[in-house]
């Protein structure tokens, strides 16, 4: 067991990590909103706790909260992503589909060259020598991530049968009807938008101590589309979705190690073929596979057999 | 600001701004006739610099599957003249154009037919991007190759002249991107707005199914799309990897990011509006001050971010009328 975790136990973390930062994105899209965002406020709230447990100015705080320091970079993080989700989701969400992907990769660009360019985030070298959070190594941080990913899920689920779950359907498949029904969808839409930010951004800060370094890396172009795969090719209609296709897609390129040099070539043709045979998602095609197919109309009948078609039976289920 | 350093950064961000200009037609027309974007452009601009720098040094370094392979013991046929130079830059650029009706066939095509989700796209065309950037590393390694200085044969390297007491320098090179891209222009702007291949792929973009009703077929228009923007993909590959060399398997994510500011800036799918986006950014680029050059990359996108928020369709873009 203690060979496996030392192998396979950074790359379950990491598998692990994918699958919130998938969930991240998938609150957005939820409630119908493109955001590729996520990466933005993973590598802000990365920054976040790498300044606050390494920047002199903290030290006297680090010293007189002892482990504690970690908990309260986690609410920082959360907060100022909140904020900032609250300060960019407002305007930008007023946009619809791939304008609002547009202009969310703008912002996690945006982000990325401010923190490749600022003093305190370390520049183009980044921060080195984050502390580990309460003394964990490795693997054994999956009993920070693995509880948040228990209790985002535990969220989802309460959320996706509350008043509010319910408004980001409706918002999902006719912003203008739920409107006239009274549900305020620039509401929603931000509240949807916020929840994903503060989850990347607690994500970001309890990945800074397990990566142990940060840096501009974090948080790119690349990173808002891979993350976009998790959930489309996990599957974007259901919570399991984003975990079960970032753990996966993550997976893949180590699984595909022996093929040496070839694996990233691969890596990339498995994301094609995956888009074009699974377009409901691993998770949709589970779902289809296990429940039985929707009752069909029966063949008509040629029409060479000239008496008229019988009438609908109400219990036929019109496809 | 002076005269001279007004005349030194116009140029500069006219050449530029023009290849960001045929690049982003290359999203363009593709948005326009299938409402997708194409994130494998920035990789296909990536491969036509390669492929022209095969043909013209056809030499590679000492990593990847081709190290030590010398296409052209004698001198490459195609270098040190401009007239032999522009021809291999057609072929990099033609080849580059098949290139993407490749992945218009196994990633895009395939999708269509199963009547996927336009988002799904996104995914494949990363995969593609991630497919042809990891082959050029294992192929050729991750060096940064340089044209050799006397590509265009024996034209001095650089123009000077003088405003006041002041000297304005202009590379040969930027002369020639911006002289080809503007001719490029004309050409796509005659053969769109003035042929009955273009009237042909302006109906296919404003309706596709009343088009094939008309009697187009709407599949081979979208091939001759594909071919076009990985025609003039290629083309601003080759043209930036003269002026600042080939950087690497990653060189054109940048230029693909920019892309993507760019027709957002002019709105999406028009045409006159990437030319104009363009400009607008490599101009806007070029005139950032040295000292806040470090963010001349947040230029781009943060006008690309301000535009959506006061003008979603972009400068020249048609606002959309929802419809009930």
């Amino acid at each position: 067991m203690n060979d496996f975790l030392s192998t396979y136990g950074h790359l379950l973390v990491t598998m692990v990590q994918a699958g919130l930062l998938g969930l991240s994105l998938y609150f957005p899209l939820r409630a119908g909103q493109l955001s590729l965002a996520s990466p933005g406020f993973y590598a802000l709230g990365g920054y976040i706790a790498a300044i606050m447990l390494t920047n002199p100015a903290f030290s006297g705080l680090r010293d007189s909260l002892g482990g504690g320091i970690f908990v309260l970079t986690w609410l920082v993080a959360a907060i100022l992503s909140g904020v900032l989700g609250v300060v960019v989701g407002v305007p930008a969400l007023r946009l619809r589909g791939i304008y609002l992907a547009l202009a969310t990769i703008a912002f996690v660009e945006i982000l990325r060259v401010l923190a490749l360019n600022m003093t305190i985030t370390g520049g183009a070298i980044g921060i080195f020598g984050i502390p580990q959070a309460f003394g964990l190594v490795d693997w054994q941080y999956i009993w920070l991530f693995g509880p948040l990913l228990i209790l985002t899920l535990l969220f989802a689920w309460q959320l996706e049968r509350s008043r509010v779950g319910r408004a980001f359907d409706a918002i999902r498949e006719d912003e203008l009807a739920a409107d006239a029904m009274g549900v305020p969808p620039t509401k929603y839409k931000v509240m949807a938008f916020v929840i994903g930010a503060v989850l990347a951004g607690v994500v970001g800060a309890m990945s800074a101590p397990f990566l142990n370094t940060w840096n501009a890396k974090q948080g790119t172009f690349d990173a808002s589309i891979a993350t976009l795969a998790f959930v489309l090719i996990g599957g974007s209609r259901n919570m399991w979705g984003p975990v079960v296709g970032g753990a996966l897609l993550t997976a893949v390129p180590e699984v595909l190690r022996f093929l040496a040099d070839w694996r990233l070539v691969i890596n990339g043709l498995v994301l094609v073929v995956a888009s074009l045979y699974l377009p409901q998602g691993i998770v949709g095609a589970l779902k289809k596979l296990v429940r039985p197919r929707p009752l069909r109309r029966p063949p008509t009948p040629p029409p060479a057999s000239s008496p008229p078609p019988p009438p609908r039976q109400p219990n036929e289920v019109n496809s | 600001m002076e005269l001279s350093q007004f005349v030194q950064n116009l140029m500069n961000g006219l050449a530029i701004g023009s290849v960001y200009a045929i690049f982003a037609l290359g999203y363009t027309l593709v948005f326009s006739i299938l409402g997708i974007i194409n994130f494998a452009h920035g990789a296909v601009f990536t491969l036509g610099a390669y492929f022209t720098y095969t043909l013209v040094v056809g030499q590679f370094e000492n990593n990847g599957l081709l190290k030590g392979i010398n296409l052209f013991p004698n001198g490459s046929p195609f270098a040190g003249h401009a007239l032999t130079f522009g021809l291999a830059t057609l072929i990099g650029a033609v080849v580059a154009g098949l290139v993407a009706v490749l992945i218009e066939r196994l990633a895009f095509k395939p999708m269509r037919a199963r009547g996927a989700d336009t988002l799904m796209a996104l995914v494949s065309s990363l995969g593609v991007s991630l497919v042809v950037i990891n082959l050029i590393q294992l192929m050729v390694g991750a060096e940064i190759y340089n044209f050799p200085s006397n590509a265009y044969g024996d034209v001095p390297p650089a123009l000077s002249f003088h405003i006041g007491d002041k000297t304005v320098i202009i590379r040969t090179v930027q002369i020639i991107i911006f002289a080809v891209s503007m001719v490029m222009l004309a050409i796509l702007g005659y053969v769109i707005g003035r042929t009955r291949v273009g009237k042909a792929l302006r109906a296919v973009a404003e309706n596709p199914g009343t088009a094939s009703l008309l009697g187009i077929s709407v599949d081979r228009f979208i091939l001759i799309t594909f071919f076009l923007s990985g025609f003039l993909g290629g083309l601003a590959g080759t043209l930036v990897g003269t002026a600042f060399g080939v950087a690497g398997p990653y060189f054109g994510v940048t230029y693909g990011l920019k892309g993507l500011a760019v027709i957002v800036l002019g709105g999406l799918g028009s045409i006159p509006g990437a030319v104009l986006g363009g400009l607008v950014i490599g101009l806007a680029e070029a005139f950032v001050p040295a000292d806040y050059s470090a963010y001349k990359d947040v230029v781009a996108f943060a006008l690309l971010f301000v535009i959506l928020l006061v003008r979603p369709q972009g400068l020249l873009g048609k606002s959309a009328i929802q419809k009930v």
